[in-house]
């Protein structure tokens, strides 16, 4: 079934409340990609990172019930995301930020820029997985993600001044990790 | 500031300026690195404009942020099959084990009553003014499940319901404003019968329309 880009998430939240699957199908559609990016980019790892946007997809069905509609089902989908990313790394599972983001290639670039892409992308990775997990979320929902300020500090159950207090300490660590590589 | 850091190698003057507090004008060094990371590096103040302090800060921090901004655009597309396992999962628990029932010389044929309703969806959607058509095929006890995921009481209408070569189909349909509703009601029904029955077999069907939102402009 292809998406349906003509509707917004809150009509196809509110069918799948009503038992069509359908609906349900067409927002894991447009979500998975972000469900499963974010998870890479908190655990550093690829089969972690499919099991975590898995579990949550799901999860975010089981409990439709209790999604109200005061936020969108993106930011409450990047809730359950990030929770469950905390549930695996505490969990004892380490990130390992080798070569996590190998299965993805750019066939557009050419192979040397691609090369220097990669090595950009993995010292970003292996830079994150130093950050405790408050800093690197923030890290990833602002900067990475584009979230708002507001948007981050909702989908973290927090404040601005707390994600911009997080976001000033990990950007002197992230900075000081890239100075490293460079 | 603790040291200069002009007569550093590159690194060591980007980790001095990351241990700086404020730079020797005076200027904080955690808002210029947020305005870095924040994609404002060009949006200069009047003190920036004239300050070499500043713009050597924010030309390093440039250098430093590039390979964030660069995994922030890079694409990272979902694994192959993610939504179709995702899927799997949930029609598990929610399993129709409702089927067509067709007897024929050669055996009998049995199709699901997703599989119905699918065929119904895909028919509605080529109706014109149709914006999105959702089926449903869950029933009976097996919408006790979902109904228990979702704490939704049963639709009324529920459901695609089969029964040999009769099926009930129930379609959820949201159309673009200013189309005439019950004309396009009427189109889905036609569709959706002369479909089932071609491609399917199925004899009687019946086809709840339900048009449950009306859509303007491109996103709703």
């Amino acid at each position: 079934m292809q998406p349906g880009p003509e509707v917004g998430d809150a009509y196809l939240v509110t069918r799948a409340r009503d038992g069509y699957l359908d609906a349900y199908e067409i927002l894991v559609q447009r979500h998975s990609a972000m469900a499963y990016r974010v998870a890479l980019r908190l655990c550093g790892r690829h089969h972690d990172a499919q099991d975590i946007a898995q579990e949550a997809l799901i999860a975010a069905w089981e409990n439709l019930a209790r999604f109200n509609g005061d936020s969108s089902f993106s930011t409450w989908l990047y809730q359950i995301v990030t929770r469950r990313a905390l549930n695996k790394i505490t969990r004892g599972q380490t990130p390992d930020p080798t070569n996590p983001l190998d299965d993805v290639t750019d066939p557009v670039t050419e192979p040397a820029v691609q090369a220097e892409r990669n090595l950009a992308v993995d010292a970003v990775t292996q830079a994150l997985a130093t950050l405790p997990f408050p800093q690197r979320t923030v890290v990833v929902l602002h900067h990475l993600e584009g979230l708002s300020y507001a948007e981050v500090a909702e989908v973290t159950h927090s404040s601005v001044p707390a994600v911009r207090s997080h976001l000033f300490r990990a950007r002197r660590t992230l900075g000081k990790k890239l100075a490293e590589w460079r | 500031m603790t040291r200069p850091v002009n007569d550093s190698p590159p690194e060591e003057a980007a980790v001095h300026l990351l241990d700086a507090v404020t730079l020797p004008c005076g200027a904080e060094v955690d808002p210029l690195l947020e305005q870095v990371a924040d994609g404002r590096a060009a949006d200069l103040d009047a003190h920036q404009r004239e300050c070499v302090h500043c713009q050597a800060a924010i030309a390093e921090f440039t250098a430093l942020w590039a390979p964030v901004a660069e995994t922030a655009a890079r694409p990272v597309p979902a694994p192959p099959g993610l939504t179709a396992a995702v899927m799997s999962q949930i029609r598990v628990l929610v399993r129709d084990v409702w089927y067509t029932l067709q007897t024929a010389n050669l055996g009998v044929i049995r199709i699901a009553a997703r599989i119905v309703a699918t065929r119904a969806r895909d028919a509605a959607r080529t109706v014109p003014g149709v914006r999105v058509a959702l089926g449903r095929s869950t029933h009976g006890k097996v919408a006790a499940l979902a109904e228990r995921a979702t704490f939704q009481h049963h639709h009324p209408h529920a459901a695609v319901g089969v029964l040999g070569r009769t099926a009930v189909v129930d379609l959820a349909v949201a159309v673009s404003y200013g189309e005439p509703v019950h004309e396009v009601a009427r189109h889905i029904q036609r569709q959706v019968i002369a479909t089932l029955r071609d491609e399917i077999g199925l004899q009687t069907v019946a086809v709840n329309v339900i048009i449950d939102d009306v859509l303007i402009g491109e996103d709703q």
